[in-house]
């Protein structure tokens, strides 16, 4: 009996120590991050003080994670702006030029994270103008925090067409949805002397690829294309052999494939691997990204991609004077490397703000989306005008086919740059 | 039929280079009771090692094994003498802790020297192949399956018959009573985490061949290992081959019966009903997977 209540009473008192020496440790802690804390108070403080003639957006991004090739693409856009209006002097509003300053935050490509950012971004640092991040799938939860915080988001790679479906009054995309993907190839397709008769569908299993396939479905049903495949598989998967496999015996005309730069490149080595032998093959997304056709050398040969932008397209915008080509010659120089569609669209959604800024100066949050709304503008990325949706309907999308390893446009003809090569010669 | 044939095929040999990716990490987590959740990153350097070789002197991919099998075995070495070996003794939490923040640092150091860019060897003869009737078989893959069997097996040699293999197996199974017989139990540690990281660095050079990479492609490797170790049986190396080939097999096979959507799910079920049958795993050993502290 007395040994246990010795021992009960032991550890009371040990508890009671350790207890102590928390409270010690805690009170420590707190006097110290108290006195490394005052200077950087006093620095934020001056800093918002200094920061009168300063406009500031925010984005979440994928800087790191499985999408942070397209990610690092979308910030060069933005920075590229950046850089070049503060060069200028900055956003002249009002008679007082302003410079541009945009807060990031690496969402690591999980649209979870994207949107609690989003969330950080409007409360904690009060940003009133927001940038979008990077893929539907992160774009889709965070615009819905912009809509709740009634805070405008113009994204420029968001093109899931359910972003827009949901009633929302304040996102805006500078890009094509993704109905509209697939609907250039197939149209293509229709228009050949020896129209392909079947068609099969893969993507990976998220939203932007899986939209873009459902919308190849429909669209490739309307124009008397036999649908003969249609799969999904889970994202991150290393090894879609046995999935191509299952598309060789189906033996289609056509072969779609819709999902992010990394299976891209290992779809195509497989398909090869498996002896898939299309005689159009087409892909959402890759064949203009800077090292896809590095990876797959000679195998890159006759992919088509529907894509947004090129750099030889007639369009000029009026805040820099700048054409597409002109873009992308300053962008290479900057950046060092040629810019495909994701810069030059990210870049737009900055002129968005400078224009609808313009019109209607450092407005609270609800008067600036009103004049975005009105949006009607000419840029080097293309003509930007939203419908009541946010969709941006000023544009039309083209089809670019790789040809010796560079991307020629072939589609729609009055912007070509080359001859489609159908059907794709076996072996190239 | 083909179809059969050719996913049976498919299944074999993803297989043999899943066994080969998991066999560093089963040695490790046998041995040392270490899960090492810094594998998969380990892979993928020695995947960037390749590239770097392969894209700068123009030599073949397969020739590389040596040079990312000895970097990273020198890598893994000293990252066991100087930091895991310090925190080994405490709780399994510590070294979790510490791989975890191992690759992190590995990960991030890879998106800066080496970007986020996707990377992918091409030699001449991808794609090409031998053709059985309808069954395409090839080469690279055939390759990659041969050279990870053939290291999975070598392992296994050096682990039964060598001296020094059997002083890392002695003191997998009794520490302190290796450590009596005149093994240097902190020397031996400091091996085993080089040989598994060795391992882990040529698993990355075949990976590199077949599929593309990128700096954070590595964890999809640590969960297959996970998944393998567990099927195989902890430590054993014809283990690692059986559960590597199960797990190739049933993914495939998933794909094309199921759906391509199902094939993660068929495999992680496979981990559960093995769970509950056989928790030692197919070929495991009671000994080997007794957690000790």
């Amino acid at each position: 009996m007395d040994d246990t209540v010795f021992e009960k009473r032991a550890k009371e008192e040990l508890v009671m120590r350790n207890v102590r020496k928390v409270r010690r440790i805690r009170s420590k802690i707190y006097s110290w991050v108290c006195i490394c804390c005052a200077p950087l108070i006093l620095l934020s403080i001056s800093s918002t003080l200094k920061a009168e003639d300063i406009v500031r957006f925010g984005a979440s991004l994928s800087l790191t994670g499985r999408m942070a090739t397209e990610g690092r693409l979308v910030k060069d856009g933005y920075d590229f702006y950046v850089k070049h209006i503060n060069q200028k002097g900055g956003i002249p509003i009002k008679g007082k030029p302003y410079k541009v300053e945009i807060v990031y935050y690496d969402d690591e490509s999980d649209p979870k994270t994207a949107a609690r950012l989003v969330e950080k971004l409007i409360v904690e640092d009060h940003i009133q103008y927001l940038l979008g991040p990077y893929s539907s799938s992160a774009t889709f939860p965070a615009s819905s925090v912009a809509e709740k915080y009634r805070v405008p988001m113009v994204e420029a790679h968001g093109s899931a067409t359910t972003i827009f479906e949901r009633g929302y009054q304040y996102v805006f995309a500078t890009l094509n949805t993704v109905d509209q993907y697939t609907g250039g190839i197939l149209n293509m397709a229709a228009g050949l002397k020896d129209p392909p008769k079947t068609i099969a569908l893969i993507n990976e299993n998220a939203l932007f690829p899986q939209l873009a396939m459902d919308g190849g479905e429909q669209h490739a049903k309307k124009l008397g294309i036999n649908v003969v495949y249609k799969e999904k598989y889970p994202s991150g998967t290393k090894d879609l052999s046995s999935m191509l496999a299952v598309v060789r015996e189906k033996n289609p005309d056509i072969l779609l494939a819709g999902g992010y730069t990394a299976d891209m490149i290992l779809l195509v080595k497989q398909a090869k691997e498996m002896g898939v032998k299309p005689k159009m093959f087409g892909l959402m997304l890759g064949p203009t990204l800077p090292g896809f056709v590095n990876s797959l050398g000679k195998d890159a040969e006759y992919l088509l991609e529907p894509i947004q932008w090129s750099a030889n397209m007639a369009w000029k915008d009026d805040v820099f004077g700048w054409t597409a080509s002109d873009f992308a010659r300053i962008f290479e120089k900057d950046f060092g490397y040629a810019p495909d569609y994701h810069p030059p669209q990210s870049a737009a959604a900055l002129l968005v703000y400078h224009h609808a800024l313009q019109k209607v100066g450092l407005a609270d949050p609800q008067t600036v989306r009103n004049a975005i709304a009105d949006t009607d503008i000419m840029t080097f990325y293309g003509p930007i005008k939203f419908n009541e949706k946010g969709m941006n309907i000023g544009k039309s999308m083209a089809v670019i086919q790789l040809q010796n390893g560079k991307p020629v446009v072939v589609y729609p003809e009055n912007s070509a740059q080359g001859k489609l090569v159908y059907p794709i010669p076996y072996p190239h | 039929m083909t179809l059969f044939w050719q996913v049976l095929i498919n299944g074999i040999l993803s297989g043999g280079l899943y066994a080969c990716a998991a066999i560093g990490f089963s040695v490790i987590w046998g041995v040392m009771n270490l899960i090492n959740l810094a594998h998969g990153s380990m892979i993928i350097l020695g995947a960037y090692i390749t590239y770097m070789t392969t894209s700068t002197f123009g030599i073949d991919p397969f020739l590389t094994l040596p040079v990312s099998g000895c970097a990273l075995f020198i890598l893994g070495f000293l990252i066991q003498k100087y930091l895991i070996n310090h925190v080994i003794g405490g709780s399994i939490f510590m070294t979790l802790i510490l791989t975890f923040g191992l690759d992190l640092l590995l990960i991030n150091a890879y998106l800066l020297i080496f970007s986020a860019d996707l990377c992918a060897i091409t030699p001449w003869y991808a794609g090409l192949g031998w053709e059985w009737g309808n069954v395409k078989i090839p080469y690279t893959r055939v390759g990659a399956f041969v050279f990870a069997i053939g290291l999975t097996l070598l392992l296994s040699l050096f682990m039964n018959r060598t001296k020094l293999g059997n002083a890392i197996r002695a003191t997998s199974f009794d520490k302190d009573a290796a450590s009596l017989a005149g093994v240097d139990v902190f020397k031996v540690y400091a091996i085993t985490f080089g040989i598994g990281a060795g391992m882990a660095g040529m698993a990355g050079t075949l990976m590199s061949v077949i599929y593309s990479f990128s700096p954070v492609t590595g964890e999809i490797f640590t969960m297959k290992a996970f998944v393998i170790v567990v099927l195989g049986g902890l430590g054993s190396m014809p283990g690692a081959i059986v559960g590597g080939i199960i797990l190739g097999l049933a993914e495939n096979f998933a794909s094309v019966l199921l759906s391509p959507g199902y094939k993660d799910a068929v495999s992680f079920f496979l981990l559960v009903i093995i769970l509950v049958l056989r928790p030692r795993g197919i070929l495991g050993k009671r000994f080997y997977a007794e957690v000790r502290d």
